[in-house]
């Protein structure tokens, strides 16, 4: 009996392990139609199923293609390869958490959202001919495990990479990219290290810095305390957290605020910051200035929420990280929401006030037929990544060297482009050496919660652009 | 229990069947680098780093069952001396591994003192703290200075930048090619499958230390202290073993040798800190654990094979988030799933394995491969003097693995 319990031991462990073996697709490939304005579209996906659908033409006007800033690809390992020019299909390699610990509750949505404007590109034929393929491998939010990751896209033959999630994920691959010419686009983290043209050409950022996001508070918050304000830090201890840190304790004097205490808490902790949001209830400062990690966030304001009804009459305005505020972390967090600060450069697009834009009504059509819906509002960030990923391929595309590796990252270097889904106002643009951010222009936000559990942001003041390079 | 074929130990038959088993594993080491593309290789050093950290495991767990769940942080003592080392004093690379092993092996032999105390599921709390506070203190904002806090390192400028042997481009003053007495085996060492080629035969290097330790500490006297210390401590310090010593030095040498992987690991990615190197978090410490033990604890080749089956799962598994991904014959059982199940699945098997084959995989194979091969042990008078040594002082076999 006991042979017969350890065969099966071992049958159960080897079917485990064949059917692990027997398919490792993680590629979502869709074909392009032909363009045209008015197209009808066949799209065949991986599930095997054929819808048909007529689309409107929505391709993304950029200026047309600068002339710049260069790479030089005699450094390359091989120039020939950087220059060659890419026909067919043109293959999309990204990293993102897709499971694992706090960072992968908050940020694999982004990977819907993604996917879903890359099939919206494919199917409206947006860079004519050549058809977009992406992969995106899981690296759990493990810096360790992102190497692997993206050697294995490599492997199979992707062009350019876009969107990975983290700075610590971006770094490690960082030098494998820039060596090889492979573009690194829109990291999806707002480190001021993408900045770094002279060493690292091939690389670009995405989201606004983490360093000007810290002004923007430290200005608003001047602005509602003209007398000054005390304020603690709640940071994640690690990169993303110091740099917020690091950026508004250096300009806390000049907007005359008095930083009072500063907590930390873990990345990889999951358990409430009971014990910090304690500590920083008991300086009673004026503000608290949150920078938490994905699902740390709900965390957070719910200690906060708690911290102040067991101290009546203490009220800090709280200012969080933009990384926070999306639809699906704050509405979790319920009313502990309700009243904070944040920003952003995109439209709300849950807000049911925005439902009538065209743009937002579009997304959310796509997202739904997609069966997203319920992730829209973390998604879009996704879908703003790769329609700023497949604009800087149309204008690459359009240049005289036509589409290649190289072509791709001066397009992107010399980029002018104006977001879809943006506010008013925002354009996402590079320049070289001299301006080595695609996004440096928020607007503070502040989030409400109705009676009936739904939020709502409003815009506090205008689009601050003054940090734009 | 009959077999198909019976040879005896030490006859040609015996030594036919060593060299066969050593072509195949010399082959599958050989192919990884040379026939597969830098994602494979890549996937082949995590393995490489989970079978070296559980081989180390195994010598204190394994053969002396002093239970560790602490190894992450001996683990990242590697990681932090070779980026310490490297990103701020300049060292090569190569130099930081002995001094990694140096100051592992000395955090060791220190946590062994209080461990010499106690056993069982209290020494497995005492080194769970350990597991839980090394993260605390490397990036304890105070320790800045030296261990870069919270960003880790390297630190200069907020930027997370090439480190330990910095291939790259020349312009930024690194490596492009690795040379031994002029004979370059890699090539340019910018291209992605060479650069973890590389890396790859760094940490086969380390697995072949580590098992060459292990192996010649199990088929020593101190290896047969070690296994007598496991079988019943009081019949050992009976016998003349001191006990305290030997769980020291078996400490020591154990937390030194899982300083290594830790140094590759630090190499590989460029930066350190526990965000980025999860494996010196707790959970690497469990991970550590889960490898020895579906491999085989007691085993010197139970870490290798657990090392592989875990990697080879949780990447086939990976992509399981994404129902498209799951086979088909799968998908009703794994569908529901938002996360990749490889958790799961070693969850799984751990309580299958503990149920019907405690000694892992490798026990399983020791224990059925005779109806296919027996090997018959040698007449009795060719038995060597050590192997009587080792009958006499337990009932276990020259490795240390129960009967």
């Amino acid at each position: 009996m006991k042979r017969t319990k350890g065969l099966a031991a071992v049958i159960a462990a080897g079917a485990l392990l064949i059917a692990a073996c027997s398919d490792d697709k993680t590629t979502q490939t869709v074909t392009s139609p032909s363009t045209g304005e008015t197209t009808a579209v066949e799209t065949t996906v991986a599930t095997g199923e054929t819808t048909v659908e007529t689309v409107a033409d929505t391709t993304p006007v950029t200026d047309p293609p600068a002339e710049g800033w260069m790479v030089d690809t005699e450094a390359c390992v091989d120039p020939d390869a950087a220059n060659a020019p890419i026909e067919g299909t043109i293959k999309i390699g990204s990293a993102m958490p897709l499971s694992g610990g706090a960072a992968a509750a908050a940020f694999a949505p982004v990977k819907d959202g993604y996917e879903a404007y890359i099939n919206y590109a494919n199917e409206n034929g947006l860079l004519g001919d050549i058809a977009i393929e992406i992969a995106i491998e899981d690296d759990q939010f493990n810096a360790e495990l992102t190497p692997g990751a993206v050697s294995k896209l490599i492997d199979t033959g992707v062009h350019i990479f876009s969107g990975i999630i983290g700075t610590a994920n971006n770094a490690a691959v960082r030098g494998t990219l820039n060596d090889n010419c492979i573009p690194q686009l829109a990291n999806l983290t707002g480190s001021p290290a993408w900045g770094d043209v002279a060493d690292y050409p091939w690389t670009t950022g995405q989201l606004a810095p983490y360093t000007v996001e810290s002004k923007i508070y430290a200005a608003q918050i001047a602005e509602q305390f003209p007398d000054g304000a005390t304020v603690s830090l709640f940071h994640v201890n690690n990169e993303f957290g110091q740099v917020y840190v690091d950026a508004f304790t250096e300009i806390a004097d000049e907007f005359g605020i008095t930083i009072v205490s500063e907590e930390t808490i873990e990345a990889t902790d999951l358990a409430p910051p009971v014990a910090q949001i304690t500590n920083i209830a008991a300086q009673a400062p004026d503000v608290i200035m949150a920078v938490p990690l994905g699902a740390q966030c709900i965390s957070f304001l719910t200690e906060v929420a708690n911290a102040k009804a067991a101290n009546s009459g203490w009220a800090p305005a709280v200012f969080l990280t933009n990384t926070c505020a999306s639809s699906l972390i704050l509405g979790a967090s319920g009313p502990s929401a309700d009243g904070l600060y944040t920003s952003s450069n995109l439209i709300d697009v849950v807000d049911p006030a925005n439902a009538e834009i065209p743009e937002v009504a579009e997304y959310l059509a796509v997202m739904a037929a997609a069966g997203k819906a319920e992730v829209a509002a973390t998604a879009v960030a996704g879908w703003t990544t790769a329609e700023t990923t497949v604009a800087i391929l149309i204008q690459a595309a359009a240049s005289p060297a036509g589409l290649t590796q190289a072509s791709i990252i001066n397009a992107a270097r010399n980029f002018n482009y104006e977001p879809t889904l943006g506010l008013d106002g925002v354009v996402f643009k590079m320049n070289g050496e001299e301006d080595p951010f695609m996004a440096e222009s928020l607007v503070v936000r502040q989030y409400a919660v109705a009676a009936d559990g739904s939020g709502t942001f409003t815009d506090v003041g205008e689009l601050i652009t003054e940090f734009e390079s | 229990m009959k077999s198909m074929f019976s040879i005896r130990e030490g006859g040609a038959a015996s030594w036919a069947l060593r060299l066969v088993a050593a072509a195949v594993v010399a082959a599958a080491v050989l192919w990884v680098p040379t026939s597969t593309g830098a994602g494979t290789i890549q996937t082949a050093i995590e393995a490489l780093v989970l079978i070296s950290a559980a081989m180390s495991l195994n010598i204190l767990l394994g053969y002396t069952g002093q239970i560790s769940i602490g190894h992450s942080a001996f683990l990242g003592m590697g990681a932090y001396t070779t980026g310490i080392l490297v990103s701020s004093y300049g060292w090569s690379p190569w130099l930081t591994f002995p001094a990694a092993f140096v100051l592992s092996f000395t955090l060791g032999v220190i946590v062994s003192f209080p461990a010499s105390r106690i056993k069982g599921v209290y020494l497995a709390l005492v080194t769970l703290s350990l597991a839980l506070v090394f993260p605390q203190v490397v990036t304890w904002k105070k320790l800045a200075w030296l261990t870069g806090g919270g960003s880790g390192l390297p630190t200069k400028d907020a930027v997370v930048a090439d480190t330990g042997f910095n291939i790259g481009a020349a312009k930024r003053g690194q490596m492009q090619y690795f040379e031994i007495f002029g004979w370059d085996p890699f090539g340019d060492l910018r291209k992605p499958d060479n650069k973890a080629a590389f890396w790859y035969w760094i940490a086969m290097g380390v697995v072949a230390v580590v098992y060459l330790v292990a192996r010649g500490m199990v088929k020593s006297r101190v290896g047969r202290s070690m296994v007598a210390i496991r079988d019943n401590e009081t019949a050992a310090s009976v016998m003349g073993v001191n006990v305290v010593a030997t769980k020291a030095l078996v400490f020591g040498i154990s937390a030194g040798l899982c300083a290594l992987p830790g140094c590759v690991t630090a190499i590989k990615t460029g930066g350190v800190s526990p965000e980025g190197i999860q494996s010196l978090t707790v959970r690497g410490a469990i991970t550590f654990l889960i490898v020895m033990v579906v491999g085989g604890a007691g085993s010197l080749w139970g870490p290798v094979v657990g090392g592989a089956v875990y990697v080879f799962v949780t990447d086939k598994t990976g992509a399981w988030s994404d129902d498209a991904s799951i086979p088909a014959l799968l998908r009703p059982f794994f569908g529901w799933a938002k996360v990749p199940p490889s958790d799961g699945i070693f969850a799984i098997l751990l309580i299958v394995l503990m149920f019907v084959a405690p000694r892992g995989l490798v026990g399983v194979w020791r224990q059925y491969s005779p109806r296919i091969v027996r090997v018959l042990p040698r007449p009795a008078g060719a038995v060597g003097r050590s192997t009587m040594a080792t009958m006499a002082m337990s009932t276990t076999d020259s490795e240390g693995e129960h009967e």
